[in-house]
């Protein structure tokens, strides 16, 4: 990724998922909130995983940042990974399949 | 309203509060023909911080965020109802603390979108009226709404919940929270119940001097607050010299008794302007027993009545949330996942109330 000289403070981060559909999830609850400081850029994405057999399937979460400052930098990058992990809790405990399955535990034989 | 089934006896709404410190989360049904309302689930997790602090966004963001997921499972377990008997996810949209805010609509959008449901944004205010009416059966009362973060005296016209009066500056809540803080009082369960308590304490019941500051429909708390600050500066000072002035218990006595008389004047004064005599109290400050008493004697003098719910919907919680915005979402509104953002300000007035005439 070329340098912006305007914002050099720059970061990627590649999340798997294990399917397309959750990275799908993932992409779209996260990119409604705008970054709050003008100083500070983000880009979010999905896209293939390095070893995927096929470029069809978006299982990675990618996202980009680039800041004016190491500063800007980290504290964007720290609230963002504190979202996306309400995200993955919420997906590893609530997700249809897993809610359903814990139901049917319940029921006494 | 095509998509919406007719055949399904009731419409189900879950709901998620988080605007300042209380995570609630609450799950609705509207019986389809008559739209009555039922309770099935109601959860909450308060966020307390130490005595002396309030509670700062970053951290009560933080709280909202580990939450989440353990009062979303309580409330769906205590509702007995599967993830295909929902009809929409509503959150929060505003008023109230950003980060907050948007940490509890995350959470509802990926709900959003890995069950497949609408989502429906809700001002917090209009939760609070929809809750109150739906519980006392109040028709058409003039609503004090009264909290941490909100002062405001609302009447209902022409869809929509209009402000007759409202405060300058600080909420009475808030007054009464920051108070807490310079007293070091506890902030569990409430800054607000413990001062109440205490006010209980006041030997003599004595007044102390604080000004009143009604402005005409409108109302000012922070100079109440900065005065009563430097009351109980003095009255620290005098003890560390071992001299007797008043105690704490005087000032929260004082305090209440003054900055509750300037709401039961702005609420009369919207009452006598719209010519009704109910009053319906919301928000966490309508818990507190001596404004519904003092209230309730203005009300009764004018032939009328107070209306007030007890601490699982007064103080913030999920279940208005659902409430109004399943209200919401039987009139067709719903809010785009792309739209699903919040905001710190959002007038109750902003809302079009499409469910009523």
């Amino acid at each position: 990724m070329a340098i912006d000289t305007g914002f050099p403070c720059s970061l990627t981060i590649n999340v798997p998922f294990p399917d397309a559909r959750l990275a799908s999830v993932a992409l779209r609850a996260l990119r409604v909130d705008k970054e709050l400081s003008p100083l500070v850029h983000r880009d979010l994405s999905t896209v293939a995983a390095d070893n995927a057999k096929t470029d069809d399937d978006a299982t990675v979460l990618r996202v980009e940042y680039k800041a004016t400052t190491n500063r800007m930098l980290r504290v964007a990058v720290n609230s963002f990974m504190d979202s996306l992990s309400l995200v993955l809790e919420v997906m590893e405990e609530m997700d249809v399949d897993i809610l359903e399955c814990r139901k049917k535990e319940q029921i006494p034989s | 309203m095509s998509d919406i089934p007719m055949t399904k006896k009731r419409r189900i709404a879950l709901g998620c509060e988080g605007s300042a410190n209380k995570l609630g989360i609450g799950i609705i049904s509207h019986d389809t023909l008559s739209g009555s309302p039922t309770v099935l689930s109601n959860v909450r997790d308060t966020f307390v911080s130490p005595p002396g602090t309030g509670f700062l966004p970053k951290d009560t963001a933080r709280h909202h965020r580990s939450f989440f997921v353990r009062v979303a499972k309580q409330a769906l377990r205590d509702a007995g109802i599967s993830i295909s008997e929902i009809d929409c996810i509503c959150y929060t949209r505003g008023p109230g603390m950003g980060a907050p805010l948007t940490s509890v609509a995350i959470a509802a959008r990926t709900l959003s979108l890995l069950w497949d449901k609408p989502l429906v944004g809700v001002n917090h205010c209009v939760g609070h009226i929809e809750m109150g009416r739906a519980i006392t059966g109040a028709s058409n009362p003039v609503v004090l709404y009264v909290s941490g973060g909100n002062t405001q005296v609302i009447a209902y016209a022409e869809q929509r919940y209009r402000i007759f009066g409202e405060t300058l500056d600080i909420a009475v809540g808030n007054c009464l929270d920051r108070f807490a803080r310079t007293l070091e009082i506890s902030n569990d369960p409430a800054p607000g119940y413990n001062i109440e308590q205490l006010a209980k304490q006041s030997a003599d019941n004595i007044l102390l001097d604080l000004p009143y500051a009604v402005k005409g429909m409108d109302c000012s708390f922070s100079g109440i607050l900065s005065r009563a600050d430097e009351l109980a500066a003095f009255m620290k000072q005098k003890a560390a010299k071992g001299e007797d002035t008043f105690t704490p218990a005087d000032l929260c006595f004082s305090l209440q008794e003054t900055v509750f008389a300037m709401l039961v004047e702005i609420t009369e004064r919207a009452m006598a302007h719209v010519g009704s005599n109910q009053v319906l109290i919301v928000g966490g400050v309508g818990c507190n027993e001596r404004l519904q008493e003092m209230m309730g004697a203005m009300a009764a003098e004018r032939g009328g009545s107070v209306y007030a719910t007890d601490e699982r919907f007064c103080i913030d919680n999920g279940i208005m949330i659902a409430h109004a915005g399943l209200l919401a979402y039987e009139t067709g509104f719903r809010t785009p996942l792309e739209e699903s953002t919040c905001t710190q300000r959002f007038r109750t007035d902003e809302v079009f109330v499409k469910w009523r005439d």
